[in-house]
């Protein structure tokens, strides 16, 4: 039978896998041998690479195609390493230092990409899509997860450091062990049902608990070893040596693993100044709002009311209309002045309360409750009268305070009962009140697009501050689960909870031995002994899949064209020779990634031209064997991160809770309504988007991001209407059009030649054409700069890897 | 025979899954055809949507799918058991007392909360709640017993979508358009209607792409909200947007020049000119104003209540799509964000009250869009299928009056091209609570839909980590007796 297929499938176009996948599962397959030495064939060739991948194109009569221009080389190196083309300036001193020494002019190139914090914000992300990394729980409710991103800057560092990738796998394992406590985020990147979400019938808590585990078995296995061993969760690997009992094996070692959140230790410092540095820009921007005469709506979650420094003995809240029935306020809070404000207003400390009349049902809704320090609605106080009413606080003395703070509802449930004009007094003794804040000056509706100018961008950028502040609150958590007892676990018959079978202990496959563990193992020895395994130089699998992902990311696609999947039914190395070395060396080098990337970089193979040529195309169109560096589409990451660099408007903050790419929403679901604006606080590198599971940006996420749903080890590429719609019409991109053409003019000058010269370089990296020009001439005089700009924007040339 | 045929389509798989880069697998694909395997299967990309010919010759071109977010009560519609009204307020006997479902524990046995009467010149009975659709029963092909592996919404949406209950898996349209393509050169293949109150409960995975190209992925728009970046930019004229078309149009061929060959870099140039035809194409398919009036009265879209109006104008409108050519509409009714049955199906608490709101809403839209398919003769190759995600319980949650999710049997419909009709298939027990006769799982379900289409579900594969993915998983049979 194989034979006969064999005869179907040319030799090297990459589906030498349909032989293998129909034969028994094999122990012996290729990929469970350990690592092997391998001399590189003397081809006379500099480079190891170039020696393995040049006596396969001389056995096809093939070659290599002759090095790339260096325009393209630079533009290759850094969209690929860090996911943002090169600037002009960038470009001229490459093109001086490479007509003084080429080699001299590249290698550095790649050094100072390597070093810039950029590298680990591509790279960075390429981790994140192999182990579906999102800030949602997903299914119905996807409500937030915000203790989730710290792992996200985690790997970041990780890429940035050149942390040794041994390392890297151990602490994502168990960091919790070497107080890396963000790395295990690793283990809880998948979605999850909530609580309310799992059904109280015993067999549905099972199974979610079982959907759970095997999320952390298919990011372990697939991820670290290329192996998908979920597959055997309900019957033997079909393909794969792997038992139903060894998916259970490797199940119960994340058997203490929970989804959650737990304390966070190592992080802190980093949190506490963006606490304060989120509060600074807020209290700007309000200072801001507050010079336009504009101050925004009332909340029904939290009001902060400023003025200057005034003694008070008594302070009065008069609220003369709601938004309907009778007002309702939930702690008021009173802050003294100076360097340790506390809230001076707390009855327990003595301070009084009266009123102008209290609700006639006082289960949830009392006076006393004002100030009893406790939020929520159940703790408030709602006035006798629809048409409003007054609390008076006598602090006893007089005090210097300088702020209010005050809710409907400090926990955000409910808006209704809202005051919405309303004055707020002081004074020394009852007779003489004066006012120091109020609701004068307040907004109606914080609904941007009912604004304009300045006041509607300050509106947009205190909404994103705010939500980036919330997500702050809190303890220090980080969604990097939570660590317990074991239970025994059992193998279940066809997969099915409601038919368990033996009990079965820690391990894992048993082709690759045995860990010694039993079920009296903890949770933290378990985690830890996987980790090593895995770590370990004569793991077979580590090495070879992390070089395979180095490879494949590097040349678009991998030696083992299945990055996560090393078995039976994945792909067979194009070059099994070449794949063993590269293995070799990364081990021999610590583990060091950044150390591989120079080894790849420096390759004639990588540095070839992209330009196809007929004999290439006729023996080898897939480019399996590497006659040509294969061009191909960016990623939505980058084309979004290019645009916002060329235009000059992308802010480099690194790290923190990010900002969203949807409205701000307060539904009990989460409703994910696309931003159609952006404004500057969102021109951050899209890694720094708040990850919605499903959800898409309503730009870019047409560009084949992956939903994060399922582990992604390889983006599709796509070509669809709604890519073209969305870069051709959408307001980011107009936007941007608009501000790239003000550099334009500011740096070029006046004349739309030099524009449209110095425009080319920002985007492609080169010099235009003299018809290049001319019609681009003829465009501008036209149609204007912004539209010239838009255009550049969507070509193929902007959007594709050179 | 695994063989020849079976590793032809895993080929196929290959050469679909690399469409888009390169000149992929030319040599492959004219290989296959010489073998005579693959004789009309290939994906242009240049054209990814092009129409492809099915495996064989099928009944039904296209699908429309109302589908009842929200889990659709088969006890309150189309269920009926005479057992229940009689026992109405008696504990279930089959259960423990006290039992706990989805929401906690349940009380006794509940009537159905609408009248049931015999409908049609079959005399099937069905209730009040929907009379017009009622009507309409000679058309019909129920399903009585299906189940899902779930009690739990999004995993329940998930799984009647996408045959998966966990999130990230493609939904069966997306797997038609990637099998067919799509008969319109306008519009995208695949589209979703999103009910006018909002996304259903598990919102885009009901049309995700999973791990399919993401050109297979159905488009959301409906009559409430356009597709997002249709229109040109404010204050861009159409000689300027012309223009710029022109211009880029230019840029590109001079690039392509230099990459002679690239279907891809092709494919992206061709899919502007697709891009630039759909900003005509989609505001004419959605204005109805050319519709007669007459008919937007038969629909309901006249009416005073904006969301039925709104979900009659979306029901117009799936017609016309799939008029146009459009392989696959889903037409959603009910939406989560409003909260727990009350702008969907769940109802847990109030049902009757709930349904009554909800039944005026979807009753005469949806069976105005039958008779207007079959009055233009679109009902003979549509396949019109009606869906939910799961049931509800014959018993009232303890200490409300509404029912609780139910898993175990419930009752979708088929209906036009290749169906039976009238037919009743498979029954739940005496209480409407278990599938107990001819038991029908979601996989064969989905697998007899794709057969209707032409496709044989075991062979419509994509290769994704490790495995060679398909809408029924590893399971599924084609429910032969539905056929005609």
């Amino acid at each position: 039978m194989n034979s006969e297929i064999r005869l179907l499938v040319p030799a090297f176009v990459g589906c030498a896998l349909v032989a293998e996948a129909w034969s028994k599962p094999d122990p012996n397959h290729w990929s469970f041998h350990e690592v092997a030495e391998r001399s590189v064939p003397d081809l006379g060739e500099e480079n190891g690479i170039d020696g393995f991948l040049l006596q396969r194109l001389k056995e096809e009569g093939l070659s290599f195609s002759k090095r790339a221009e260096p325009e393209n080389l630079l533009r290759r190196i850094f969209l690929d390493l860090t996911g943002l083309p090169p600037t002009p300036d960038e470009i001229n001193s490459f093109e001086k230092s490479w007509k003084e020494d080429t080699s001299e002019a590249y290698e550095s190139a790649v050094e100072r990409l390597l070093v810039s914090p950029r590298y680990g914000e591509r790279w960075g992300q390429h981790w994140l899509d192999a182990v579906r990394f999102a800030e949602t729980h997903g299914f119905e409710v996807n409500t937030p997860r915000p203790n989730a991103w710290p792992y996200r800057d985690y790997v970041i560092r990780a890429f940035n450091e050149d942390l040794p990738y041994d390392q890297f796998v151990f602490e994502q394992l168990a960091g919790d062990t070497v107080s890396k406590d963000a790395a295990t985020g690793f283990l809880v990147t998948a979605a999850a049902l909530l609580q309310g979400q799992v059904g109280k019938d015993d067999e549905s808590i099972k199974r979610a608990r079982q959907d759970e585990l095997n999320e952390i078995v298919i990011n372990t296995s697939a991820t670290f070893l290329g192996l998908t061993v979920h597959c055997a969760r309900c019957h033997d690997h079909k393909f794969d040596a792997i038992s139903q009992k060894d998916y259970h094996r490797m199940q119960a070692i994340f058997g203490g693993v929970r989804y959650g959140n737990r304390p966070f230790r190592d992080d802190s410092e980093k949190r506490e100044e963006e606490i304060r540095s989120l509060d600074m820009r807020i209290a700007l921007v309000e200072q801001r709002l507050k010079k336009m005469g504009v101050r925004l709506p009332v909340s029904p979650l939290l009001n902060t009311e400023r003025f200057a420094p005034i003694s008070a003995r008594y302070l009065r809240f008069t609220i003369r209309k709601t938004n309907g029935v009778e007002p309702c306020i939930d702690e008021l809070e009173v802050w003294s002045s100076g360097e340790k404000s506390t809230n001076v207003a707390l009855a327990s400390n003595g301070v009084v309360a009266s009123s102008s009349g209290d609700y006639h049902d006082p289960s949830k809704h009392r006076l006393e409750y004002i100030n009893d320090g406790k939020y929520g609605n159940g703790r408030s106080w709602i006035a006798s009268e629809t048409r409003g009413g007054w609390v008076i606080l006598d602090f006893g003395k007089p005090i210097l305070i300088d702020r209010v703070t005050w809710g409907r509802d400090r926990k955000g449930v409910y808006k209704d009962r809202l005051p919405i004009d309303y004055v707020i007094e002081v004074a020394a003794d009852k007779d003489a009140w004066r006012e120091v804040a109020g609701s004068k000056g307040r907004l109606m509706s914080l609904d941007p697009s009912k604004l304009e100018g300045p006041q509607r961008s300050a509106v947009l950028d205190h909404q994103s501050l705010s939500e980036a502040r919330r997500r702050l609150d809190g303890k220090k958590m980080i969604f990097g689960g939570v660590f317990q007892k074991p239970p025994p676990m059992h193998l279940l018959n066809r997969g099915d909870v409601t038919q368990p079978k033996e009990e079965v202990p820690p391990g894992i496959p048993e082709v690759f031995g045995s860990l010694e563990m039993s079920s009296a193992t903890s949770d933290v020895d378990r985690r830890k002994g996987l980790a090593r395994w895995i770590a370990s130089p004569k793991n077979p699998l580590t090495a070879r899949v992390m070089v395979n992902r180095v490879w494949h990311l590097h040349f678009g696609t991998g030696l083992v064209n299945t990055p996560s999947d090393f078995g039976g039914m994945g792909g067979k190395p194009s070059h099994p020779g070449l794949l063993d070395w590269l293995a070799v060396r990364f081990v021999k080098d610590g583990w060091s990634i950044k150390n591989l990337h120079r080894l790849i970089l420096s390759s004639k193979a990588y540095q070839q031209s992209g330009r196809p040529n007929s004999l290439g195309m006729e023996k080898d169109a897939h480019n399996r064997l590497l006659w040509r560096f294969q061009p191909r589409r960016l990623e939505a990451e980058a084309i979004r991160d290019s645009i916002l660099q060329v235009s000059g408007s992308l802010d480099l903050k690194m790290g923190g809770p990010g900002f969203s790419f949807f409205k701000p929403n307060t539904n009990y679901v989460r409703v994910y309504d696309a931003k159609e604006e952006f404004g500057p606080l969102e021109w951050r590198r899209m890694i720094y988007g708040h990850r919605v599971r499903m959800e898409q940006d309503g730009v870019f996420g047409a560009f084949d991001r992956p939903d994060a749903g399922l582990i992604c080890s390889k983006r599709t590429q796509s070509t669809t209407p709604l890519q073209s719609l969305n870069l051709f019409n959408s307001h980011f991109v107009e936007q941007q059009s608009e501000i790239f053409s003000k550099r334009l003019v500011a740096e070029a000058g006046g004349k739309v030649n030099g524009q449209i010269v110095l425009a080319f370089q920002y985007c492609f990296g080169r010099v235009p054409t003299a018809e290049e020009v001319s019609k681009g001439v003829d465009f501008v005089n036209q149609h204007g700069l912004p539209q010239f700009c838009r255009v550049l924007f969507n070509t193929n040339e902007f959007l594709f890897l050179p | 025979m695994i063989d020849a045929y079976r590793a032809a389509l895993m080929n196929r798989r290959n050469f679909l899954g690399r469409a888009g880069s390169g000149l992929s697998g030319i040599a492959l694909s004219e290989l296959l055809s010489s073998q005579g395997l693959l004789a009309n299967a290939l994906i242009d990309p240049l054209q990814p949507n092009a129409r492809r010919e099915p495996e064989f010759d099928p009944p039904a071109k296209r699908v429309i799918m109302v589908f009842c977010s929200g889990a659709l009560s088969q006890l309150e519609t189309f269920d009926y058991k005479p057992e229940l009204v009689k026992r109405s307020g008696q504990p279930l006997p089959t259960m423990a007392k006290g039992f706990k479902s989805f929401q906690g524990e349940n009380g006794n046995l509940a009537a159905p909360q609408f009248e049931f009467r015999p409908r049609g010149d079959c005399g099937k009975m069905t209730s009040d709640l929907l009379p017009e659709i009622g009507k309409l029963v000679d058309e019909f092909c129920f399903i009585h017993s299906l189940t899902s592996k779930t009690n739990t919404h999004g995993p329940g949406e998930n799984f009647m979508s996408t045959g998966f209950t966990l999130d990230g898996f493609p939904s069966m349209g997306a797997w038609a358009t990637y099998a067919l393509g799509s008969e319109s050169e306008n519009l995208p293949g695949f589209v979703a209607l999103p009910d006018p109150r909002g996304v259903p409960q598990s919102s885009v995975n009901n049309w995700g792409p999973g791990f399919l190209p993401a050109v297979f992925q159905g488009t959301p728009f409906n009559m409430q909200k356009q597709i997002g970046n249709l229109q040109s930019p404010k204050g861009v004229g159409k000689e300027t947007d012309e223009a710029a078309r022109q211009y880029l149009k230019f840029l590109n061929q001079r690039h392509q020049d230099q990459f002679p060959g690239d279907t891809e870099l092709a494919a992206r140039i061709a899919s502007y000119e697709l891009a630039a035809r759909m900003q005509l194409s989609v505001p004419e398919v959605t204005d109805l104003s050319k519709e007669p009036a007459s008919l937007k009265k038969l629909y309901g879209a006249d009416s005073r209540d904006p969301v039925k109006a709104g979900f009659a104008k979306n029901c117009m409108l799936a017609r016309k799509l799939v008029e146009d050519g459009v392989r696959f509409v889903q037409v959603f009714n009910g939406a989560y964000a409003m909260g727990e049955g009350v702008g969907n199906w769940d109802g847990h608490r109030a049902l009757k009250k709930q349904y009554g709101i909800h039944g005026a809403i979807l009753d005469q839209p949806v069976a105005a869009l039958i008779r207007d398919l079959k009055s233009r003769g679109l009902f003979d190759d549509t396949l019109f299928a009606f869906v939910t995600e799961f049931g509800r319980m014959p018993t009232f949650q303890k200490g409300a009056s509404g029912r609780d999710h139910n898993p175990d049997g419930f009752t979708v419909f088929l209906a036009g091209a290749g169906v039976k009709a009238p037919m009743s298939y498979g029954a739940t027990d005496e209480f409407g609570h278990r599938a107990v006769d001819k038991v029908v799982t979601m996989h064969d379900f989905h697998a007899t839909l794709l057969h209707l289409l032409g496709l044989n579900h075991e062979n419509l594969t994509f290769y994704h980590n490790g495995i060679e993915r398909r809408l029924t998983d590893v399971h599924g049979h084609v429910l032969s007796d539905l056929l005609i």
